[in-house]
């Protein structure tokens, strides 16, 4: 059996530091203590959850739950992260797709697509050399009807499920969930931050109590964090793939001149 | 909420993926406009690129960044790559 090694759940973007020097600095120094984090991890292949922003998948086609099968993904370039490309695992992102299909997920198998901002920032800070296979899985928060905070926990139960019990001896799986935390993009309310609540978030996922924040309405969360903090169903995800662990914060800053709460948590197989 | 009508947010996805589209919509919408018969009071709301007029028509918070993007890039709205927000931080996160 494969193990989930641990997992990480972070924000998915920056924006320039003009003006905010420091407290920039320290958002960058979490996006580097989550690095130190992965290579301490040590992991083989790396689920890297999160939303696309209407680049791939659009409303022409209103796919909510995705995963990457290619060999490798080149990404868009978009948010500043320059254009890399990265391997993925199609052994593994179809062995997966079969067993979510047997456990009442249907995931939309993607050949073709370049991720976006929401996957590649967050790949080049877990992995800037592109040495470790990649899974994207797209939780796509920004679809008119998302899929349920309860429905993104419990498909990571079945990725730790599929994990232990088809996956070769010795595998170390990391899973990351990416987005939010709380804001609101181009919606009334533009302009706040929910730190209050992106705390709330923090605080429930690294005491193990990710499935009972799952109860929440997609409706909810948006009320309470923003459609960018929707983001957060990615959180739930990656909790799901450790049920019941307990986590530790790796920093959390409430930045307005970004408009959005910025965060990180590690969420330990151990504990 | 309200959600605009698909003939909008099909203009925005469509100039998304042609540039050469997009490139004459900066410069010229109204062509654009017609084929996608977006009324002239639906593109005085577009074109105010208030959150408060796109909202009101129902356009995709996402929809509303491109379509600012596509209105007021030059032309090179459809490119997404470009100097970036990241600069300021590069050297480190690719270990350079």
């Amino acid at each position: 059996m494969g193990k989930v090694i641990g997992a990480i759940a972070m924000s998915h973007i920056m924006f320039p530091p003009d003006g905010i020097e420091e407290q920039a600095e320290r958002v960058l120094q979490g996006m580097l203590e989550i690095r130190r984090r992965v290579r301490a991890l040590n992991p083989d292949l790396i689920i890297l959850a999160g939303a696309d922003h209407l680049n791939n998948f659009t409303l022409a086609m209103q796919v909510t739950l995705a995963i990457g099968i290619a060999d490798s993904f080149e990404t868009l370039g978009d948010g500043g992260v320059p254009v890399s490309r990265f391997p993925g695992d199609r052994a593994f992102a179809e062995a997966f797709a079969r067993f979510a299909a047997h456990h009442d997920y249907e995931l939309v198998q993607v050949e073709e697509m370049r991720p976006d901002h929401g996957t590649a920032f967050p790949k080049l800070v877990l992995d800037p050399g592109n040495a470790i296979p990649t899974v994207p899985l797209y939780i796509n928060a920004a679809m008119p009807v998302p899929p349920s905070p309860r429905r993104c926990y419990r498909l990571g139960e079945v990725l730790h499920r599929f994990v232990e019990e088809e996956r070769p001896e010795g595998e170390r799986v990391l899973v990351v969930g990416t987005g939010g935390l709380s804001h609101w993009l181009r919606m009334p309310g533009e302009g706040q931050i929910a730190d209050a609540f992106d705390k709330e978030v923090i605080d429930a996922i690294i005491t193990g109590q990710a499935e009972k924040l799952a109860e929440l309405s997609s409706e909810e969360i948006v009320a309470a964090s923003g459609n960018g903090g929707l983001e957060m169903i990615a959180w739930l995800f990656a909790a799901g793939a450790l049920p019941g662990a307990r986590g530790e914060e790796i920093y959390y800053e409430a930045v307005p001149a970004w408009i959005t709460g910025m965060g990180a948590i590690e969420i330990r197989a151990d504990r | 909420m309200t959600r605009a009508p698909y003939r909008i947010h099909k203009l925005i996805q469509d100039m998304m993926r042609d540039p050469a589209a997009a490139a004459r919509f900066a410069t010229d919408p109204q062509p654009i406009f017609d084929q996608y018969e977006i009324s002239p009071e639906e593109a005085a709301l577009l074109d105010s690129g208030s959150m408060e007029a796109m909202t009101g028509l129902g356009v995709h918070p996402n929809l509303q960044m491109k379509y600012l993007r596509l209105r007021h890039s030059g032309g090179d709205g459809a490119k997404l790559v470009g100097a970036g927000p990241l600069d300021a931080y590069l050297d480190r996160l690719l270990e350079r």
